[in-house]
């Protein structure tokens, strides 16, 4: 997309505005046609397109109902706010508080907690290949399940770094990270995810780092509950080594067994 | 020559015989006179011709089995049975009889049937006369008697040691027939006498320590055994050959010694503690010589020097720790004292053990690494609350300022210098000491306290020596810097001089630091008064005829001034700080004035305020009064001039306990090793680009251990603050392994 003039970007936003495609697939349609939008319509609509039996009317509708106001607090929100994200969830019949609306934004790729662009939301509905709110409530269970496959775990759990933390700041505050440690780990049952949340407010109460965030999910996979196979030699990064001598020091661990 | 007769073998032969009976009994002692050269010639010529006719006249052959015939027929007859009929010591002495007779035989007769050696046997590659003369004897009489002989040698050996006198030259020379009949090879002497020999020895040996180790004391233990080897090695000289040195040693040290290594150093009363714990230096430097020569010897005895001189040093560190804790309750001035002992001590112990390992042990590497490591052990605790980095570097101080409390000679202070260098090599916090002497040096060098400038400067090429460089470049900057700033206060008074319209109004002494040298000071926070205000713009007016490009900051809390007092009894002279000088200067235009005046008119912070308030008004001297007249200091206090004031002397100085600044320097060091631990990781992944986690620690320990022991927990927060500035990120596969991210 940088690569184009300003003119041939134009004409992508356009096509990509108009029929809901995707970037890639506007390039191909606009490239197909010598760059002329009609030609390029005519390209696109003619040609079967595996994601476009989603309506992409009825995701804009979709879109419409949701993206917030125009308002003097919010000039350019071109986007779904809290507000609507809210209304969604009453849509759907979810908790705004409920882990499957990470999953959600996950899908998305939504690149911060309570807003979605509109390429978000559209795109992401058409890659699940939903186009209507029935069709995105039927999908809801699917999405909760995703949670647990291990594997989309892990992806869904290191995305949730980057969405959950303030922009432009390195690391995650503790609150949120707890937080969402709280939500993630109530998926994984991971037994001492109560006591490392009162170690963090106890002795730590710095935000968290990306390196210590992703570290955690390894620790909680790999090393026992009783810790039999810690090593503390290991280049587990130092909160985790100090959560342990915090968890021995308490006699909540005692060689290898929770008491 | 005449055509010759032909001699025929008989009548050839019984010429022979005539002189070979002739030789014999010259050896029998019986009376026959010498050979003649005429005889000689004749037996020669005899079997020359009897060689040298035409075949079947040829008697080669024939002659050169009589001639064996003959030695076989001698020792039969006549060697055997006189052999056999002694026993012992005569039997010995017999043999060696014997053997030289045989010898001589062997040499007669070889020259007679020396002919058959230059043809006959060169061509058919024989063995040579002089060879089948001596296998005669080795075959016959030495394989018959060698068992004999060789017990009967064992037996007298053992009883020399036992005391007994031997003959020794009739050993030498019964031992000298096992090696010459095995002419130019060793096995007859190594197999039939040596193996038997050392067998024996090692178990008489064996005997002798079951007893010594129970009876006897471990230094006369280790007397017995260092004389026992010594006669061993005699005996070599003496008699043995001399291959059989290291094998006899061998045995004797195992049987004495290997065995019962562990017994004897850890004898409870007399072992290798307790011989360290008397001082028993020749012992000690015995059981060095004895156990240096057995393999892996020396390894439990440098393991228990090093206990001991740990248990020693921990006794130090523990006596000073007991001292403080007493001495806490009284004066805290002393505090200190007890601690400038204690390195004293520990220097005196380094000199002990240091003559210990040099004289008793010498030299040797095995105990200089004990001695390093027990005085890294106890090194390294610090004594009540004071690291030893402070320690050494307050005892360095002490030694280097103006009446410190130690009063050396020259000589005396530079050696003392040495070896609290030498005692810094067994810190791991270098660079603590580093700043805590950069701190100390400053005061001395910025106070005029240092007593000499030779000093100052011999120790920092010591330290030089020691720890490098990048060490002392600061410390020699500092010194550097106070020469320039002397060049620089003439070049100032010069210019006062020349140029009479500026005056800065009172004399003024300006000393230049470059920045980085030393350690940091807070700067430019006193509001100066308007006298002092006017010194600072002439200064820098100064300043800047000199050089365009440099930046003056002022640290006024380094700063004193001489000031006049114009008290009721009399004027004094009030040396004092220029922060205690600006805040009397106040009370010139104010009678009285608050805590809260002072501290706004001072710009000062609160913890400066109250200190100087309390030195000029709650300690010795009372230059200020201060409403309600108590011992501490509160923002509610008023203060007033004391005209009253007055003294014996004309000239006080008014002290300024300086702040405390050890939590300062302990930060700063800490802040110091965090980029320096950075700079390593970066550095080793830079060039190794993937590195496992705990080899990184590894090499990032390595490195900076020359400076300090950086701990591990550091390190890992360090690795991962990288991780966070994306200097580094971690391997997405294998979390113990990590990338440069370039």
């Amino acid at each position: 997309m940088n690569k184009l003039g300003r003119g041939h970007r134009d004409k992508v936003q356009q096509f990509m505005t108009i029929t809901g495609a995707s970037e890639k697939v506007a390039l191909q349609s606009l490239k197909a046609s010598d760059w002329h939008l009609d030609g390029a319509f005519d390209v696109f609509y003619s040609q079967p397109h595996p994601k476009s039996f989603t309506d992409t009317k009825h995701l804009e509708e979709m879109y419409n109902r949701y993206k917030g106001k125009l308002t003097i607090n919010h000039p350019y929100a071109d986007m779904i706010m809290a507000d609507g994200i809210s209304t969604l969830c009453n849509d759907l019949q979810v908790d705004p508080q409920d882990i499957v609306m990470l999953v959600v934004s996950w899908h998305m790729k939504a690149a911060t907690m309570c807003e979605f662009t509109k390429q978000e939301f559209v795109g992401g509905l058409q890659s699940l290949g939903i186009d209507s709110l029935e069709k995105f409530r039927e999908r809801i269970p699917f999405m909760r399940s995703e949670l647990k496959d291990d594997q989309k775990f892990k992806e869904i759990y290191i995305f949730a770094f980057g969405w959950a933390k303030e922009k432009g700041q390195k690391s995650l505050a503790l609150d949120t990270a707890i937080g969402m440690w709280q939500l993630l780990f109530e998926e994984k049952e991971w037994p001492l995810v109560d006591h490392w949340c009162q170690f963090l407010q106890a002795r730590h109460n710095k935000a968290i780092s990306r390196d210590t965030w992703s570290q955690l999910l390894e620790f909680a996979r790999s090393v026992d509950p009783t810790l039999a196979n810690y090593d503390a030699e290991g280049a587990w990064p130092y909160l985790i080594d100090e959560f342990v001598e915090y968890l021995i020091e308490n006699g909540i661990i005692e060689k290898g067994r929770v008491m | 020559m005449n055509e010759r007769k032909t001699i025929d073998l008989e009548q050839g032969w019984d010429f022979m015989q005539k002189g070979i009976t002739k030789l014999k009994n010259i050896l029998e002692g019986l009376p026959e006179p010498q050979f003649s050269s005429e005889d000689y010639m004749m037996l020669y010529t005899t079997i020359y011709n009897m060689c040298t006719q035409k075949p079947p006249h040829d008697y080669s052959q024939q002659l050169y089995d009589k001639y064996r015939e003959s030695f076989e027929e001698y020792i039969t007859s006549t060697v055997l049975p006189s052999l056999r009929e002694k026993h012992d010591e005569f039997m010995l002495r017999e043999l060696v009889r014997r053997w030289s007779n045989h010898k001589v035989m062997v040499r007669w007769l070889s020259r007679f049937f020396h002919y058959l050696d230059r043809y006959f046997i060169a061509r058919r590659s024989l063995p040579p006369l002089n060879e089948v003369g001596l296998a005669c004897f080795r075959d016959l009489v030495y394989q018959e008697v060698n068992g004999k002989v060789r017990d009967a040698v064992i037996s007298l050996i053992d009883q020399e040691r036992e005391g007994e006198q031997i003959d020794r030259a009739l050993l030498k020379n019964v031992l000298d027939i096992f090696v010459e009949i095995g002419m130019g090879q060793m096995e007859y002497y190594e197999n039939d006498f040596e193996a038997s020999m050392l067998n024996d020895t090692a178990a008489y040996y064996s005997r002798k320590a079951s007893n010594w180790i129970l009876e006897d004391s471990c230094p006369d233990y280790m007397l017995k055994a260092e004389e026992c080897l010594k006669r061993e090695k005699d005996r070599v000289s003496h008699y043995l050959h001399s291959s059989s040195e290291p094998k006899l040693l061998e045995k004797v040290q195992n049987e004495l010694l290997s065995v019962y290594a562990t017994q004897l150093l850890e004898k409870e009363h007399s072992g290798c503690h307790a011989l360290l714990r008397d001082d028993k230096v020749d012992d000690l430097s015995r059981m060095y010589r004895l156990f240096s020569k057995i393999p892996k010897g020396l390894d439990p005895v440098s393991s228990m020097f090093k206990q001991h001189v740990t248990a020693e040093g921990t006794t130090l560190v523990k006596q000073a720790e007991d001292a403080a804790s007493t001495k806490k309750a009284e004066k805290r001035d002393v505090v200190g004292l007890q601690e400038q002992v204690f390195v004293r001590k520990v220097i005196e112990l380094h000199d002990k053990y240091l003559a210990y390992v040099n004289d008793c042990f010498m030299n040797h590497t095995l105990f200089h690494k004990a001695l390093k490591e027990a005085f890294e052990i106890f090194c390294n605790k610090g004594v009540a609350g004071s690291s030893s980095a402070e320690l050494l570097a307050t005892f360095c101080d002490n030694i280097l300022k103006k009446g410190g409390s130690e009063k050396l000679s020259d000589e005396a202070i530079e050696d003392t210098l040495e070896k609290v260098v030498k005692l810094l090599a067994y810190i791991s916090d270098k660079d603590l000491f580093a700043e805590f002497y950069r701190k100390k040096l400053a005061r001395r060098l910025l106070f005029d306290k240092s007593a000499n400038d030779e000093h100052e400067r011999s120790i920092l090429t010591k330290l030089k020596q020691q720890c490098g460089g990048q060490f002392t470049s600061k410390m020699e900057g500092m010194v550097t810097d106070l020469t320039l700033a002397k060049e620089n206060q003439s070049h100032f008074e010069e210019y006062l001089n020349n140029n009479p319209n500026v005056s800065p109004g009172i004399d003024l002494t300006v000393t230049v630091l470059t920045t980085g040298f030393w350690p940091s000071y807070k700067s430019f926070d006193l509001n100066l008064p308007a006298e002092m205000v006017k010194c600072v713009e002439v200064f820098r007016e100064f300043y800047q005829t000199k050089t365009k490009h440099r930046k003056l900051t002022w640290i006024y809390s380094l700063g004193t001034c001489n000031i006049n007092g114009k008290f009721e009894p009399k004027t004094m002279e009030l040396i004092v700080t220029t922060y205690q000088a600006s805040a009397l200067l106040l009370f010139n235009l104010s009678d009285r004035l608050s805590y809260q005046e002072i501290m706004t008119q001072l710009n000062l912070s609160d913890d400066d305020v109250v200190r100087l308030l309390h030195s000029l008004s709650c300690a010795k001297y009372k230059i200020l009064l201060k409403e309600p007249n108590t011992k501490t200091i509160s923002p509610t206090d008023y203060f007033e001039f004391n005209s009253k004031f007055t003294d014996k002397m004309r000239r006080i100085k008014i002290p300024l306990p300086p702040v405390d600044e050890k939590k300062k320097v302990i930060e700063d060091v800490d802040k110091d090793r965090r980029y320096a631990i950075d700079a390593s990781i970066v550095r080793i992944m830079k060039s190794r680009k993937v590195l496992g986690y705990q080899q990184l620690v590894m090499e990032c320990v390595e490195q900076l251990g020359r400076m300090f022991k950086p701990d591990v927990k550091a390190i890992k927060k360090r690795i991962e603050d990288l991780i966070t500035r994306d200097y580094l990120e971690r391997d997405k596969e294998n979390p113990n392994l990590f990338r440069y991210l370039a």
